[in-house]
């Protein structure tokens, strides 16, 4: 597999998900099903990395890169995993130019609050995985 | 932002927040939230706008988040910073233990390990949590802000996906107009 093809099918993932682990489905379907470069096991390996590694969840699409095709691959898999995050740029400017705009608080008061409350889930899952972890552990 | 960080302060809290949590960005963003604003480097008002910006970002939260607190103290320069802070650590740790990690996690005492730090960032995400709601829960809009906040819990729980209950969280705080102080 080419670097730029490799390059555009992570950033195609990681442009249409939302959170780190959002674009998983998507590496799924296409390293693993359509063009099968990587097995389901070494794509597990590198979740497990993500989510063992400090910093960014969403990191494990270096390790996908770095599993298709080595350090060149690694390399591409951080540019596409950081050429979203520069998307942050020009909302940032909009919202805060629009900020002053009764409507607009409302809206963005929902967003921070609707926001909140879905780390709720997200913090239940976390602490039940580990709590599995450490009682099979202790068991 | 009420002061600014110099680009190296920058860089060296954005590396040293996000680089030492384990289990996702929401806990690493809480880190940055506590160690700026008590710098005096974040308003409350700036970081609930990141995170709403951060939210509607395509990608991983936290890199967006990295990204617009370093637009909003240095411009490009501090973009280009906070994503190198935010993302190199971690990408090197991640390659250069592509392989050995994955059989290091077979030992039930690394397993262990990695749990009690997944529930460290399970914690964090639960403060960050109530740091964003806290001011609209507490606030005039009380009944608004609990009403919003279990809306959006009941539809994640019903399948439907985060950024489809952001959308209607949008659209639904367009009826809702905040006028003055009004939290």
């Amino acid at each position: 597999m080419s670097l730029w093809l490799l390059y555009g099918l992570l950033l195609k993932a990681t442009m249409t998900s939302f959170s780190g682990m959002g674009s998983l489905p998507q590496v799924r379907q296409d390293f693993v099903v359509t063009h099968g470069v990587l097995a389901d096991d070494q794509l597990s390996h590198a979740v497990l990395l993500g989510r063992s590694t400090p910093g960014p969840v969403g990191v494990y699409v270096v390790s996908v890169g770095y599993l298709v095709a080595g350090w060149p691959g690694a390399v591409v898999g951080w540019l596409a995993l950081v050429t979203p995050a520069l998307a942050a740029v020009p909302l940032l400017v909009v919202i805060r130019r629009l900020h002053h705009l009764p409507r607009v608080r409302g809206s963005i008061d929902a967003i921070v609050v609707a926001g909140g409350a879905l780390l709720l889930p997200a913090a239940i899952q976390l602490a039940r995985d580990a709590f599995s972890v450490l009682a099979a552990g202790m068991g | 932002m009420t002061a600014r960080p110099t680009l190296a302060a920058l860089t060296w809290r954005i590396a040293a927040d996000v680089n030492r949590t384990v289990g996702g960005g929401h806990a690493a963003i809480e880190l940055m939230r506590r160690s700026f604003a008590r710098s005096g480097w974040l308003r409350d008002v700036d970081h609930a706008l990141l995170v709403a910006v951060s939210r509607f970002t395509p990608g991983t939260n936290v890199l967006a988040y990295s990204a617009g607190l370093g637009w909003m103290s240095h411009r490009l320069g501090g973009v280009a910073a906070a994503l190198l802070a935010s993302s190199l650590p971690g990408a090197l740790v991640v390659t250069v233990s592509s392989l050995i990690v994955s059989r290091l996690a077979r030992y039930s005492a690394v397993r262990m390990a990695l749990a009690a730090a997944t529930l460290v960032a399970a914690w964090l995400i639960l403060s960050s949590a109530w740091a964003l709601v806290r001011p609209h829960v507490l606030g005039a809009r009380r009944l608004w802000a609990i009403g919003t906040a279990l809306a959006a819990v009941g539809l994640f729980a019903a399948g439907v996906t985060p950024v489809r209950v952001l959308l209607v969280a949008a659209a639904w705080g367009l009826l809702f107009p905040v006028r003055g102080d009004a939290t």
